[in-house]
Parts: C-alpha cells; sequence; structure tokens
C-alpha cells in the first residue's frame, strides 16, 4: 500500500468517523450542549422556569409580514377591527410594535389565569402605567422590575423592549428566575432538544404531553389516550404555510399503533372530501412519517390550496341577515298599575 | 496489458508474496494490499467519484436552494422536509444505480481483467490458493467501494440534514450506511461470481442488474424475490418516507421483505456466490490467447 494510497483512506476513514462522531454526540449528548453550535436558546428562556410544560414562540413581525396574511385579510376584511382597537387603547400597532412572543405554561402556586407571556418589541411604558391606573390596577416594583397587577392579570416591563404578562404569581416567578441567575428553561435537555427541532418556524411550540391534558381532562378520558411523552408543533409562514405536527411516544408500539390511527383518519378524511377542490389538496398535503418512537404530521398549504379555500368559503350560501329585534316595552315591575276601570 | 504492466505485476508479487505458502487468511491479506491501490488508481476510480460526486453536488444545491427559503424537493405539490429528502436521494440514485453499476464495473472485474491483461498467470504461480486470490480481491472491492461511497453519503447527508435534526434522524443514517454497504457486498459477489463464469462478463452483468432486476421488480408474483435490489429495498425503513414518497415507494416494493430475511438472503448470496465463484476458479484451466 503506498503513501496515496494511505492518504486515500485516512481521508475517507476520517470524514466517515467526524459524521459518526458527530452524529453521536447529536443522539446522546445533544448538540444544543456544544457552545460553538448553539446556546441556550432566546434570551427570553432566562424568564422561563426549567419545569415549564409547554413553551412556544411567535414571530409576530414575519406573521404580521407575510403574505399569507395579506391573502386571509384580503378574504376576511373585517378582521383588523380589534387590533385597532388595542392600538387606541395601548399605543401599541402590534403589526409594527411587537418582534415576537414567547408564552410558557409554568408551574406556580395559585398559578390559575393566563400563562407567561414574554413580548419583545417597542413599548410606551408611561401610557400603559398610565392606562392601568384608570382600570384602577395596582403598581409596585419586584426584584427591579415593575409589576402591574390587576385581579388575575399582571404586566411587568422586565427589560427595556420586553413585558411579560400572565398571572401575577407566574410573573413574579419569571422575575425571579432571571434574578436568580440559576437554571431555566435553557437546561432542560429534552425540551431543549424539542426546541432545536422546531425552532426555525415562524411559530412553534413544544409541551410536554401530561402538561397540556393532566389539568384539563377527566382521569377515564385521560387513559384513554396514547401513550404519548412530548408534542411539537411548527409552522413556517410565507405566502403559504407548511407545518408540522411531531408527538414521541413512550415506546415504538404506542407510536405505531399512533401512525395507524392517523392513518385511518387520513383515509377516513380523503372518503369524505371527494373531489372537492382546495379540500383534496389539503388532505393530500398531509404527510404522516416519523420512525422509532416519533410520529410526525406534516402539512403544506401553498398559496393556490389557500386561494381555492377561499372561493369555497365565497361560494357558500350566506344566511340571511335577520333585522334586528324590535325590543319590547319593558314594564318596570314596581311601577304604579293603572287603575282598573270602574266595575260596572 | 503491456509487457511493463506484466512485469510490473510480477514484481509486486514477488516483493509481497513469500516463497513459502501462505494461509488462505494470509494470502487474502496479501492480494488484498496488492489490489487495493490498483483498484483505487485506476480510471474506474474517476468513473466512480463522478457516480458518487453528483449526489454530493445535488445535496450541495439543494442546500443553496433551502438557504434561500425554497423547498428543494417537492412531491404532489409539498414540500419534503431535509430528512425526506436525504432518504430520496439514498433510494434513488445510490440504491437503485451507484450500488449495482459500481458492483458490476468492479465486481466483474476482479479476475476478467486479469485474464483479459493476461496477468491471470502471474498470480496463479503465485504460492497461494486461488480462490484466496479471488477473496483479496473481493475485499479490496469492498474497502475501495465503501471507502468511497459512505463517506459521500456522510457529505450528502450533512449538506442536507440541519444539525438541528441530527439526533432525531441518525438511526435512518446508520441504517443507510449499513444497507449501501450490504448492497454493495451483494453486489460485489454476485458480479465477481459473473466475472469468473461468464465470457463476457459486462454485457451480461449490466443486462442483470438494469434489465433483469428492474424488470423482475414491476411484475407481480414471486419473480422478484430472485433479485438483489428486492431484499435491498426491505431494509429501507419506510417510516422516513411520508405522503407521495411513501405511495412511490409502496408501488415499487408492494409486499416488501422483513428486514431479518433481507438480512439473512443478502448473507447467503454473499456467501454462495463468492463459493460459487472460488469453486470455479480453482478448477478451471485458463487458457489464455497468445
Amino acid at each position: 500500500m503506498n503513501r496515496r494510497t494511505r492518504i486515500f483512506l485516512f481521508v475517507a476513514a476520517g470524514i466517515l468517523v467526524a459524521g459518526l462522531g458527530t452524529g453521536l454526540v447529536a443522539s446522546y449528548v445533544g448538540l444544543q450542549n456544544l457552545p460553538v453550535i448553539g446556546g441556550n436558546g432566546l434570551a427570553e428562556f432566562a424568564y422561563v422556569p426549567e419545569d415549564a410544560g409547554l413553551v412556544a414562540y411567535a414571530n409576530v413581525h414575519d406573521v404580521m409580514a407575510s403574505e399569507l396574511r395579506r391573502r386571509l385579510e384580503a378574504i376576511h376584511p373585517q378582521g383588523g377591527d380589534g387590533a385597532r382597537s388595542f392600538q387606541e387603547h395601548t399605543g401599541i400597532d402590534v403589526e409594527k410594535d411587537i418582534d415576537y412572543v414567547v408564552a410558557a405554561v409554568v408551574k406556580a402556586p395559585e398559578t390559575e389565569g393566563p400563562p407567561l407571556v414574554l413580548a419583545r418589541g417597542r413599548f410606551d411604558q408611561a401610557r400603559l402605567e398610565e392606562l392601568a391606573k384608570q382600570e384602577s390596577a395596582t403598581s409596585e416594583d419586584y426584584q427591579g422590575a415593575r409589576v402591574v397587577t390587576r385581579g388575575d392579570f399582571a404586566l411587568a416591563f422586565v427589560e427595556p423592549g420586553l413585558v411579560a404578562v400572565g398571572a401575577p404569581a407566574v410573573v413574579r416567578k419569571a422575575i425571579e428566575t432571571k434574578s436568580a441567575g440559576g437554571r431555566n428553561v435553557g437546561d432542560n435537555t429534552e425540551l431543549m432538544r424539542l426546541v432545536r427541532n422546531v425552532d426555525d418556524g415562524t411559530v412553534w411550540a413544544v409541551a410536554r404531553f401530561d402538561a397540556l391534558t393532566s389539568d384539563r381532562l377527566p382521569q377515564d378520558v385521560r387513559s384513554k389516550l396514547p401513550k404519548i411523552s412530548w408534542f411539537s408543533a411548527k409552522g413556517v409562514i410565507g405566502a403559504g404555510v407548511d407545518g408540522q405536527l411531531q408527538v414521541e411516544a413512550v415506546d415504538d408500539t404506542s407510536a405505531q399503533d399512533l401512525r395507524q390511527v392517523i392513518q385511518g383518519f387520513l383515509a377516513l378524511a380523503r372518503l369524505q372530501v371527494g373531489n372537492q377542490a382546495g379540500l383534496t389538496e389539503l388532505i393530500n398535503s398531509l404527510q404522516l412519517g416519523g420512525e422509532g418512537k416519533t410520529v410526525s404530521l406534516s402539512f403544506s398549504l401553498p398559496p393556490e390550496i389557500l386561494d381555492a379555500l377561499g372561493a369555497i368559503r365565497a361560494q357558500r350560501p350566506r344566511l340571511p341577515q335577520l333585522p334586528p329585534e324590535t325590543p319590547l316595552p319593558q314594564v318596570a315591575p314596581d311601577a304604579p298599575r293603572a287603575p282598573a276601570p270602574p266595575a260596572l | 496489458m503491456n509487457e511493463a504492466a506484466q512485469n510490473r505485476v510480477h514484481d509486486q508479487m514477488n516483493s509481497r508474496v513469500a516463497a513459502a505458502p501462505a494461509s488462505f487468511v494470509n494470502g487474502v491479506w496479501r492480494v488484498f494490499d496488492l489490489s487495493l491501490g490498483e483498484m483505487l488508481w485506476s480510471r474506474r476510480t474517476i468513473f466512480m467519484a463522478l457516480v458518487v460526486g453528483a449526489p454530493v453536488i445535488i445535496a450541495l444545491v439543494m442546500r443553496i436552494v433551502q438557504a434561500f427559503g425554497i423547498p428543494a424537493l417537492r412531491v404532489n405539490g409539498v414540500a419534503v422536509d431535509p430528512v425526506g429528502m436525504f432518504g430520496v436521494l439514498i433510494w434513488v440514485p445510490f440504491l437503485r444505480f451507484i450500488v449495482p453499476v459500481l458492483g458490476v464495473f468492479y465486481g466483474t472485474s476482479l479476475i476478467a481483467d486479469e485474464v483479459e491483461d493476461k496477468t491471470i498467470t502471474y498470480l496463479f504461480t503465485r504460492p497461494l490458493r486461488r480462490s484466496a486470490i479471488l477473496v483479496g480481491k473481493y475485499v479490496a472491492y469492498l474497502a475501495c467501494t465503501t471507502l468511497v461511497v459512505l463517506p459521500s453519503i456522510m457529505l450528502v447527508y450533512f449538506l442536507i440534514v440541519p444539525l438541528t435534526q441530527v439526533a432525531s434522524s441518525f438511526r435512518s443514517l446508520l441504517i443507510d450506511l449499513g444497507l449501501l454497504a450490504i448492497g454493495l457486498a451483494a453486489y460485489g459477489a454476485l458480479f465477481a461470481f459473473v466475472g469468473v463464469f461468464v465470457k463476457r462478463p459486462l454485457v451480461a452483468s449490466l443486462v442483470f442488474a438494469f434489465g433483469w432486476e428492474q424488470a423482475a421488480l414491476l411484475i407481480p408474483g414471486y419473480l422478484r424475490r430472485f433479485t438483489i435490489m428486492y431484499y435491498l429495498q426491505g431494509l429501507v425503513p419506510h417510516t422516513r418516507f411520508s405522503g407521495g414518497v411513501v405511495s412511490l415507494l409502496e408501488a415499487m416494493i408492494p409486499d416488501p421483505p422483513s428486514v431479518m430475511l433481507s438480512i439473512a438472503a443478502l448473507t447467503f448470496a454473499v456467501v454462495l456466490f463468492l463459493a460459487l465463484a472460488g469453486r470455479i476458479i480453482e478448477t478451471r484451466e485458463y487458457v489464455l490467447d497468445q
């Protein structure tokens, strides 16, 4: 074996070993744990406790600027009233002032109320505080952050350009997590492994399945659910939507069962839609995949399908608009009755 | 082969093979050592580099296209995810074309080239068992092809699959590397046998690989069981594919064999064809045209 052959063997074996080594590290250690490849995710994760059951993200700016939104607005033109009203009250233009939001379901004492939502953008703190005062909310400083509370809702200005909203206990716990500077959701290896799989989406969510179902479903319903440990979803929004839903079952058998169930539903859906344009493409775009314990269902809604769905919606006969009911004359309960006519 | 080449082979064998009879394994190693360099730096390797380099270039183009946010591959109008794209690249160019074609070109030439170049006599005059020469050359073929094909698959994988999806798809990569190595071994053994048995092995092998194998897979019934590809496709992890790709795969392999049956059949094929080729080469008298 001459020198040239030995060099070739060395290079070829080197590529193989490097590739296999990278794959092994990714599988057993997780690439997210290598600082050279990626840190611990978004900066906002510093506010999310390590035991969060659900983490979600939405790039509001990209969604608002997307071709898809323009198309949806064309189909449903009255959709912007709520946003305009919100802007009038708060001074926040959702289209321009919010870059992205991170939401998390956090365990905290007295967690009845909304989950934690961290919004990154440009906010007029003085105006929002003034508005809160008008709504008879209370303000306080909590570990260096201004927290405005009203009932079971709190808003905290945790950083310039970052607000946290949610249940008061949850918002306080978020501030504590950041102040402590200790472990946060970025240190949750299992959850972050799934986050890395979806964080290239415009919107995404990762959740422990029991966090989604434990408090919301009765025990007998929960016992009949497939044995799923993790759930993740991702959507890439542009002119259309490309999305993927993925679950990790507790074992290969559960995953196989779930695949068969979904396959059955897909077949049923194909039968139901027949040859209806738009819906057929939508059903055909559903792709069932995954291997081992993973089951994934991806879909793609290109602009043409959205247009077809819009056309179907436009063709539906609308219910005739009923004229507003004429209110019946109200009779005050304690009003003095008119004197009865004299008896003849 | 000209006289200089014949002398070179003779000298190399002289320098490597001791006068004393070598054991079978020792003989295999000596022939492997001699043949590997010859195979790697032959004109066939240029062909192999071109064939194997094409998917790497395709993967590079896909990567660039994806970087611009455009789906690189759509089936039935649906964007295929990176792991699915990698699966398609493994299945179509590598499994259906590259592995059989490398088996044909290298496998048939293991002994046929020595006969054609009239250097077989020099090999047979060495104190080695003839079957050790065949097996040594076969092992050199396996090393040569796997060390070119498998690294190229690794490059294709890391070009297409994002680092964030490596953990979830690494098992598929290992299966792919394994099944392609088994495919190279099975086709190599089959065409080594053809190279020993048939006078014009290249034509016969091409007809088998791209005629019989393709046709038998399409014919309903049991005929597909007499192809290598049927058992190789039984090893492809089907769950990786989805949507249109799955229907394509199911159309090609309506009743795929089980993984265990596939591995057993392919192992049996390797042993059988190598044993048959070894038996023929041990007993045949090679009369070279002058």
